[in-house]
């Protein structure tokens, strides 16, 4: 066998990174409803799927919601966090909504998209501050929805951009690249 | 009547499917006895399988993990789609003394640890052959580079090996294939590092075991990645990819899976092995198979207890003793001013290497030997939106081009043959087919730790030197046998008195027993180890054939 024919024996693998077949299946993972979730009740998913989608919104590529975020962080709680993590997780995701009435009046998911977006620029600058201190030497203990943005932030990104259309809509990775080159220009890259 | 095999080999990894080979092709009627399962490329090579569709997006199942694997999954490459290529821990016991960690990390299963090796190959030179005997430590090799240079370019030849020629005297070049290019990092610090060290610190493409171009009937890479996964295509060296479907060609190979090898038969009225004792993987029966000759290649520990168990090959009482592997995880990281308008595509699946300069033309004053430099260059990924600033729209923009150039140096050094790191039979423990375990007491010592320290000392100054910026050293404690090249066990020499095995691989208590795993080992340098084993092996399969057309086995 010879690698063409290997490679055309690889079953298809390299034709999924076409765009046009991946923005059909997005499209489809909209419309479609989610699969059952296993620890967040309904309301701490509207709001992990808000979150999520605030981080990596849907732009010219589809975004969190699309990419099924929510989904992974269900799972990652049920089955990858111990028991310690998963509570830390939910206690910050209440207390979002706690400093949320406090501020605003209302639920996280209740408020208006400006006061959503504030909530979460001061989540990410208190996280950021945690960071700097660290990095100092002097550590801080993150509160609660702290805790729960930083982790979110990470779990959002790594659900995003490692599911079908993060790959192959966002990053263009094709699973078999077929050569290495160095060092070429970023707009060559795959061509 | 049971059938008299011409050989067998005892393990079908990276050194029993050369001796499978070797012994096949000279003639021998060859039966290659497998603890682990069958493996069928078709089905079990998961190298392909986009991250999406991995439940826990290549994070691993680790509850999972820790429940069966708790040793295994401390490798690398025992990930989310490979770690079925590891053993279960539970079923594979050994002990280690309280406060003496060792990671045993261990694949049973048709071509062993050769299906997740890390394919980084480099010859030894008399650099290394040459050390025991000229500092004293442990005893002095039987062999020198001009007896192993035919083997190595024998099997060289075959595996296929891309790599760059150096023209070095402590890391001779081989026949290799088309090197593999450099990422625009990598060229930046091997430019930087030409003008500071000239020659005595270079930087090249690591030598790996990996095909550039169509060789033998296996097909060139395609860049994919995941190496430790397996590979369709057969682009990279393995039991299963290349020696054993060489052995099968010659119809003379008889390969058994779930052959688990209890012990070597041994008559004592002739002084010679009869045969392999096995528990039969699956049903768990007593088994046994006749041979002339027996090829132990189950691994250093492996093969040191199959003769333990067996009561044999010890009269020198170094059986088990001068336990080694190399010591790693001494370095540096930095920033590099490289194209920021450019990157690397595809997946190299190889690294850059900086050949040993310690020891070589100057002296430490504070450790004998030295180390070389794994490593490379790249640019960040999305990972690092975790540690920015931001969310939203020009946040997924931002994370979308690729993060800045870096680089790290990742040292491995060589560890000194001790008689205190050994390897014995533990009285109390089995495994799940009723085998005695080992109980294995290793640890680093003072050499291997100033080894450590100055790899990071020497990492962050030729990062400096080179100009890098943000330069981070580190040291990282890593218990022993993490590094994978664990070896010493039944150590080659000149004298029956102080070595197990002569500089044939050969026991010497026992003429028709070769050991030519990493168990042979009288030192470990500080390159990587598979190479020298391919080669000692092939040399010492030629070397019985032509002794059994003698009659003298």
């Amino acid at each position: 066998m010879n690698r063409r024919e290997a490679l055309l024996a690889l079953g298809g693998a390299a034709i999924l990174a076409d765009p046009l077949f991946a923005a059909g299946r997005s499209l489809h993972a909209r419309i479609a409803n989610g699969a059952a979730l296993k620890v967040l009740d309904p309301h701490q998913n509207d709001t992990v799927v808000t979150v999520a989608e605030m981080i990596i919104p849907a732009t010219d590529t589809p975004g969190a919601t699309a990419a099924k975020v929510n989904e992974f962080v269900d799972l990652a709680l049920g089955e990858w966090f111990d028991d310690k993590e998963r509570k830390g997780f939910l206690d910050g995701l209440a207390e979002v909504d706690a400093r949320s009435r406090k501020r605003f009046g209302k639920d996280f998911t209740g408020c208006a998209a400006e006061q959503q977006a504030e909530m979460l620029q001061l989540l990410d600058a208190e996280v950021a501050g945690n960071r700097d201190a660290d990095k100092q030497g002097l550590h801080r203990e993150p509160s609660p929805s702290q805790r729960f943005f930083g982790n979110m932030k990470r779990v959002t990104l790594l659900a995003y951009f490692t599911s079908e259309v993060g790959q192959t809509e966002e990053l263009h990775n094709p699973i078999i690249p077929g050569r290495y080159d160095g060092c070429v220009l970023l707009e060559q890259r795959g061509k | 009547m049971a059938k008299t095999y011409d050989a067998i080999v005892v393990g079908s990894g990276i050194s029993g499917g050369w001796a499978a080979k070797e012994l096949c092709e000279r003639g021998l009627n060859t039966l290659v006895l497998e603890a682990g399962r069958p493996i069928n490329p078709e089905t079990d090579y998961v190298e392909h399988v986009p991250v999406w569709q991995m439940k826990f997006r290549g994070m691993g199942d680790h509850k999972a993990r820790m429940a069966t694997q708790p040793i295994q999954q401390q490798c690398y490459a025992c990930d989310e789609m490979a770690y079925k290529f590891f053993v279960n821990d539970l079923e594979n016991p050994y002990t280690t003394p309280e406060g003496k960690p060792f990671s045993w990390i261990r694949g049973r299963q048709v071509g062993g640890r050769s299906i997740m090796w890390g394919r980084q190959v480099y010859r030894w030179s008399d650099l290394d052959f040459e050390a025991n005997a000229k500092e004293g430590i442990g005893v002095d090799w039987p062999i020198r580079y001009a007896d192993i240079a035919p083997w190595y370019d024998h099997v060289e030849e075959f595996v296929g090996i891309t790599g760059q020629a150096e023209g070095l005297s402590q890391l001779p070049d081989g026949k290799f294939l088309p090197a593999m290019q450099l990422n625009c990092a990598e060229q930046v610090v091997k430019d930087g590092m030409a003008k500071h060290f000239g020659r005595e610190r270079i930087l090249t493409i690591g030598r790996a075991a990996v095909l550039t171009q169509d060789h033998r009937g296996r097909s060139a890479c395609h860049y994919c990645g995941p190496c430790h996964r397996g590979c369709i295509t057969r682009s990279y060296f393995s039991s299963v990819n290349a020696t054993l479907p060489a052995a099968r060609e010659t119809g003379r190979l008889t390969l058994r899976p779930w052959s688990v090898v209890h012990s070597v038969i041994y008559d004592a009225k002739t002084g010679k092995a009869t045969g392999v004792r096995v528990i039969d993987g699956q049903t768990k029966h007593a088994l046994e198979f006749k041979g002339r000759i027996v090829f132990l290649c189950a691994s250093t520990l492996e093969s040191a207890r199959i003769l333990l168990n067996s009561g044999i090959a010890n009269s020198s009482g170094q059986l088990g003793k001068n336990v080694m592997d190399h010591i790693m995880g001494g370095g540096a990281n930095g920033k590099i001013d490289a194209p920021a308008d450019r990157i690397d595509f595809g997946n190299r699946p190889n690294g850059i290497y900086v050949p040993r300069f310690r020891n070589v033309t100057t002296k430490s004053k504070d450790f004998v030997r030295g180390y070389g430099f794994q490593g490379g260059g790249g640019r960040g990924d999305w990972g690092r939106g975790s540690d920015m600033m931001g969310f939203g729209a020009d946040f997924k923009k931002e994370l979308r081009k690729p993060g800045p150039w870096g680089f790290g140096f990742y040292g491995f050094g060589e560890m000194l043959p001790r008689p205190e790191n050994f390897c014995e039979i533990d009285k109390t423990k089995v495994d799940a087919w009723g085998i005695p375990a080992l109980k294995i007491s290793c640890a680093y010592g003072e050499n291997e730790k100033a080894l450590l320290k100055d790899m990071s000392v020497t990492a962050a100054e030729m990062l400096a030197a080179v100009g890098a910026h943000e330069i981070e050293p580190f040291t990282s404690d890593n218990p022993p046998g993490l590094v994978i090249h664990e070896m010493g066990t039944a150590r080659m020499g000149r004298d029956p008195k102080t070595s197990v095995l002569n500089g044939n691989n050969q026991c010497w208590d026992v003429k028709n027993v070769f050991v030519t795993d990493g168990a042979c080992m009288a030192s470990t340098a500080c390159q990587n180890p598979s190479i020298t084993y391919m080669a000692l092996t092939a040399r010492a399969a030629a070397f019985a054939v032509e002794a059994m057309k003698r009659r003298e086995l």
